[in-house]
């Protein structure tokens, strides 16, 4: 292996332990108590908040804002399949030309769809003033995560920058607000606990 | 801009060192910035004012969190945008998470991940209590209910003698001199709670509830001590005022040996008192609490009471108060009274647990500073309220009927603001 091939295996161990870290501050704070009557179903209302709740239909955030919502998912997509591919090629696993191509086709609409959230956060005032370095730098590691993804799967000679961006982007994760890897099922894990205890959710119809 | 002292920093950061579980932990990390909650707030719907979008309100107080709690945020505070507890911060904090924040809860639902925002807006609330900058008007509320036991100041003899107007009223109106408005009646089922503006400025909604009372041969009283359903100290996130109101209406259920605490038409009241209020004492009530709504639509579903809904013509919509709907699972029950209690009934869009918030809660009534704004924002009901072309509105909290009354009155909206209990009153047949 080359010195970027271990550099990028020394970060991940980094992001690992960053994660586990978080991990452990969260279970070690414990689990929702609700010393109230309980009134709903707990697991319903779990369920509900990681699917129903969540879908463009129900939720203001996806369905006022489709051309965001479809972006994001493109995104987010291209984010996990950018590191399910990380991992075939520290297996040195081959994949062969076709896949490699069509992924990389995958990764270039994720990567267009990367940066124009990142052009809407800086044009839209509204955004731009909400936002902070940490919310670029984030945007921008990950764009071009899944770009140098896209072009290693084409061009073996992209290694050496495709495993540095790895690299900081591996460390960088627990540190800024790509944690919400984490933190985004302990929040949707909360208020699905809250709503599901008052019998809130799931929605019954009326 | 002015520094605080060390002493003042340290009492408001106590609010993210004293948590019972993950919750706050995990809500003041998750958030990405997207702002796609805007839409769902009324108050940025109403004035489109960046610094309107929940996420702002949500990152006032996870910047602070970040500067004095995370790694990033102690080392490299610019990256992250963590922000230092001086004059400027406290200030923003209080104009936006007091003065434009009713936690209704509704961003909660519709946040892209998940974030509980009026539980941070609460937590900033009470960080800014616990430093001293809760606004006065707000405060005085509260002072008003720890000091004479009720938030209006009503004292015993004045309430006692409303109510013996209140029950020769009743006698009348059911033409039995038996009926009654029992007080402070030990052994009872049920101890039913006022909010003091019942007897301050409506007493005809006591009536119309002791009338319902009586309709189903309730074993019930009042107790002239400890009536009142609300707690303002939840919205100031104050826990020791909080625990004091809370331990009073507790105590008083003990006293009297009541075997269900029924909650007034009061939102904020009964989520303070049903959901809050455990966590705040500690303990959970050995005893039944319900909304005066259940109670009701239990007398319906049971036969105790029997409605006539051709005496209600006109159409009626109802306006889900967001405690109840949004944070207390209520919903279908005030549609089953309204649908037994009148003709013409017809819903708000959207509605239930997704209904808008009238601007009234959150305390914002009780925070005249802040009028304009709650004045502004109400336009958004208004218009949802004219769309259903409804000449009674009818919800089950005094604090949005306050709302809705000033709303009604300042977009000309001439309707009829009820509550759920009087609604039922008017359509009561009583054998």
């Amino acid at each position: 292996m080359e010195w970027y091939q271990w550099l990028a295996i020394a970060c991940l161990a980094v992001d690992i332990a960053g994660l586990i870290i978080h991990l452990t501050r969260l279970i070690s704070l414990g689990k929702p108590k609700d010393l109230s009557h309980q009134k709903g179903d707990i697991v319903p209302s779990l369920m509900y908040a990681f699917s129903g709740a969540m879908s463009p239909t129900r939720k203001e955030s996806a369905f006022l804002h489709i051309p965001t919502y479809i972006a994001g998912i493109f995104y987010h997509l291209g984010t996990f399949v950018s590191i399910f591919v990380f991992f075939f090629f520290l297996a040195q696993i081959a994949i062969n030309e076709p896949i490699a191509q069509f992924i990389a086709g995958f990764l270039a609409i994720a990567v267009l769809c990367g940066f124009g959230i990142l052009i809407k956060r800086m044009v839209i005032k509204r955004l731009r003033t909400l936002s902070n370095p940490d919310d670029y730098i984030s945007n921008l590691l990950v764009t071009f995560f899944q770009l140098l993804t896209a072009a290693v799967l084409l061009h073996e000679n992209w290694q050496p920058a495709y495993y540095i961006i790895v690299s900081i982007l591996l460390v960088y994760i627990p540190l800024g607000k790509l944690k919400h890897a984490v933190y985004f099922f302990a929040a949707r894990y909360h208020l699905g606990y809250f709503y599901g205890w008052r019998g809130v959710w799931p929605p019954k119809k009326i | 801009m002015g520094e605080l002292s060390k002493d003042k920093i340290k009492k408001g950061l106590e609010v993210f060192a004293n948590q019972k579980d993950s919750k706050l932990h995990a809500h003041l990390n998750a958030c990405v910035h997207c702002g796609l909650c805007a839409e769902s707030c009324i108050y940025y719907n109403a004035m489109p004012d960046e610094k309107f979008v929940p996420a702002k309100k949500v990152d006032l107080v996870a910047s602070v969190y970040r500067r004095y709690k995370t790694l990033t945020g102690k080392t490299i505070p610019g990256l992250v945008g963590a922000r230092k507890l001086d004059e400027a911060t406290v200030n923003e904090m209080v104009d936006l998470l007091y003065g434009a924040c009713t936690m209704c809860g509704r961003c909660n639902t519709h946040c892209s991940i998940g974030i509980d925002i009026s539980f941070v807006v609460r937590t900033g609330r009470k960080l800014l209590t616990n430093m001293g900058y809760a606004p006065d008007a707000l405060q005085s509320t509260i002072n008003s209910a720890l000091e004479t036991g009720n938030n209006m100041g009503i004292s015993e003899t004045d309430f006692i003698e409303t109510l013996e107007w209140l029950q020769e009223d009743l006698q009348m109106e059911v033409g039995n001199n038996a009926a009654k408005i029992p007080i402070n009646e030990t052994g009872k089922e049920v101890l039913y709670t006022l909010n003091p503006r019942e007897p301050k400025f409506f007493p005809l909604s006591i009536s119309a509830m002791a009338k319902i009372f009586y309709a189903a041969n309730e074993s019930w009283t009042i107790s002239t001590k400890m009536y009142d359903v609300t707690n303002y100290a939840y919205y100031t996130g104050n826990e020791v005022e909080s625990q004091i109101i809370v331990n009073r209406l507790f105590d008083e259920m003990q006293n009297l040996g009541a075997k269900k605490c029924v909650l007034a038409e009061c939102g904020h009241g009964s989520r303070a008192f049903r959901w809050e209020g455990p966590n705040v004492i500690g303990k959970s009530y050995p005893f039944e609490v319900l909304t005066s709504v259940e109670l009701i639509a239990g007398y319906i579903r049971d036969g105790r009471i029997k409605l006539d809904p051709e005496k209600i013509k006109d159409l009626v919509t109802i306006h889900d108060p967001c405690n109840l709907a949004r944070s207390g699972g209520i919903v279908e029950e005030q549609r089953y009274i309204i649908k037994n209690a009148v003709t013409n009934f017809t819903e708000m869009t959207p509605s239930g647990i997704e209904n808008l918030c009238c601007g009234g809660g959150g305390g914002q009534l009780a925070m005249s500073e802040y009028n304009e704004r709650r004045i502004k924002i109400a336009r958004i009901k208004a218009e949802q309220i004219q769309k259903t072309g409804a000449k009674i509105v009818a919800t089950p909290c005094h604090n949005c009927v306050d709302q809705l009354t000033q709303i009604n009155s300042t977009y000309k909206l001439g309707i009829q603001i009820k509550t759920i209990a009087e609604i039922v009153a008017d359509a009561l047949i009583i054998d």
